[in-house]
């Protein structure tokens, strides 16, 4: 009978860190440690256990952000996609091809220098590639989104939203493991290297 | 002998260099510290004010400093997220936009949120509805007038007026009309605005603004004169090596018929 009754709590324990987790209730998603705590109890970690359990059935996990010294209560959970997204899936998100590209550049350029690196510096390296309209317009939307962060110096860092959803060890992984595809394989492109076929199923997407 | 001057020169440096392995991410390794400690140890006892003295902590602390960058250094290169920056740089230059996104795709797990109403806001939100005033009395409300100001691009992009390629594909075509009307030279500001009518005058003139902020254009004022002229470039200038300055061009619709009628 007890046991019965434990069974009966956890479940509506594990509903409650679903909703918690994925119910947004502030400006940022997911959901700080001491909050868990608060409204889960002392055992939270057991509950999000058996709660990773369900949504690994829905390809869905818990990721845990670290914010501060190990074990914080400032750490922050969120719910993210197990795997990847394919590109055209990613696309049918609103993201165009040029974005997750400009994005790559400049996670990787601050990933390679340690963390941080000068905006200018990270500008003028996307520049090489990418109008400086685009440049300027998707950083700024990027620092607004929370993948990149900016400090009063001018410094670009990697965001908390990167940290979330980004597995930047894999992203420096595949960019030095990725062969160039050889000139006779690739169909025209325009300047940006999207071709307008392309640019055209973007805009049908979104 | 060292001079004084020697002396505080050699400290301001060490204290520069120092910053610039703190702020703008130098490698600490290129710093010869050691060297720098034998330097500061044999003019330690020619420092003869306070001024010096306290240069001397600031290079000391800095050396300090460069050295505790050192230890993070170290500890960075040997976690495995170290990767040479070098061979970054170049794969980032190499690939194409396209192979980009697909990097970024293959280690992309997105945040899975939902926004949702509370009851707190559907009560918030007839509050809201209940305590509105009707749309006549709205009308008498006090409005506070609000100036004209400049209209982002994503604000334009965002209103449907225009959208991102449409736009850079304009200011292409305006350039290509610029560079073929100044002929290799200059050409009068005025005289490349002005069109057939008023409307048109103004969507030149802002697009002729997005030309010479990014770059693809030059303008020159010549006060006495009172004339204002474009000059194209053959390619973008990259805006962070020259002196820039905004120049405000007032066009009012009198102006514009001015300068029809007259030339």
């Amino acid at each position: 009978m007890a046991e019965e009754k434990d069974i009966v709590e956890l479940r509506e324990k594990v509903a409650r860190a679903a909703q918690l987790l994925l119910f947004r209730r502030h400006m940022q998603p997911g959901v700080k440690a001491w909050e868990l705590k608060r409204d889960l109890g002392r055992n939270y970690l057991e509950v999000i256990k058996v709660l990773e359990g369900e949504l690994g059935k829905l390809g869905l996990t818990v990721k845990k952000v670290e914010e501060g010294e190990e074990g914080s209560e400032s750490d922050r959970y969120f719910v993210t996609m197990r795997g990847h997204p394919a590109v055209s899936e990613a696309r049918t998100f609103g993201w165009r091809i040029d974005d997750m590209a400009i994005l790559t550049v400049a996670l990787s350029y601050i990933l390679s220098k340690r963390g941080k690196a000068p905006l200018k510096e990270v500008e003028r390296v996307l520049e090489e590639k990418f109008p400086r309209w685009r440049v300027e317009q998707d950083i700024d939307r990027f620092i607004r989104r929370g993948y990149l962060a900016e400090d009063d110096e001018g410094t670009l860092y990697v965001g908390w939203r990167t940290r979330a959803e980004v597995d930047q060890k894999a992203l420096l992984g595949l960019l030095l493991g990725r062969e160039k595809v050889s000139e006779e394989k690739v169909r025209p492109e325009s300047e940006s290297g999207v071709t307008e076929e392309e640019h055209e199923a973007e805009e049908d997407a979104q | 002998m060292v001079t004084e001057g020697e002396r505080k020169d050699l400290m301001l440096r060490i204290i520069d260099l120092c910053e610039s392995v703190s702020k703008r991410g130098v490698d600490p390794f290129d710093v010869e510290v050691k060297e720098f400690f034998e330097r500061l140890r044999a003019i330690l006892p020619k420092l003869r004010d306070w001024d010096e003295l306290h240069l001397d902590i600031d290079a000391v602390l800095g050396l300090a400093n460069v050295i505790f960058h050192q230890g993070e250094w170290i500890k960075y290169k040997s976690s495995l997220l170290y990767l040479d920056p070098l061979l970054i740089t170049w794969k980032l230059h190499t690939l194409s936009p396209k192979e980009l996104s697909e990097v970024f795709v293959g280690s992309w797990h997105p945040v899975v949120d939902m926004e949702c109403l509370t009851p707190h806001g559907i009560k918030e939100a007839m509050d809201y509805w209940t305590n509105l005033p009707n749309f006549g009395e709205r009308a008498r409300l006090d409005a506070t007038e609000v100036l004209p100001e400049e209209v982002a691009l994503q604000e334009l992009a965002r209103l449907g007026i225009i959208s991102e390629e449409e736009f850079v594909t304009i200011l292409e075509r305006v350039w290509g009309e610029l560079k073929e009307r100044a002929n290799g030279g200059k050409i009068s500001y005025w005289d490349f605005i002005t069109a057939r009518t008023f409307e048109e005058t103004v969507d030149r003139a802002w697009l002729v603004s997005f030309l010479v902020s990014y770059g693809y254009a030059t303008l020159e004022v010549k006060p006495l004169e009172e004339e204002i002229l474009l000059k194209p470039l053959p390619k973008p200038l990259k805006l962070e090596r020259v002196a820039t300055f905004s120049v405000p061009i007032s066009i009012s619709r009198s102006e514009w018929q001015r300068r029809r009628e007259h030339g």
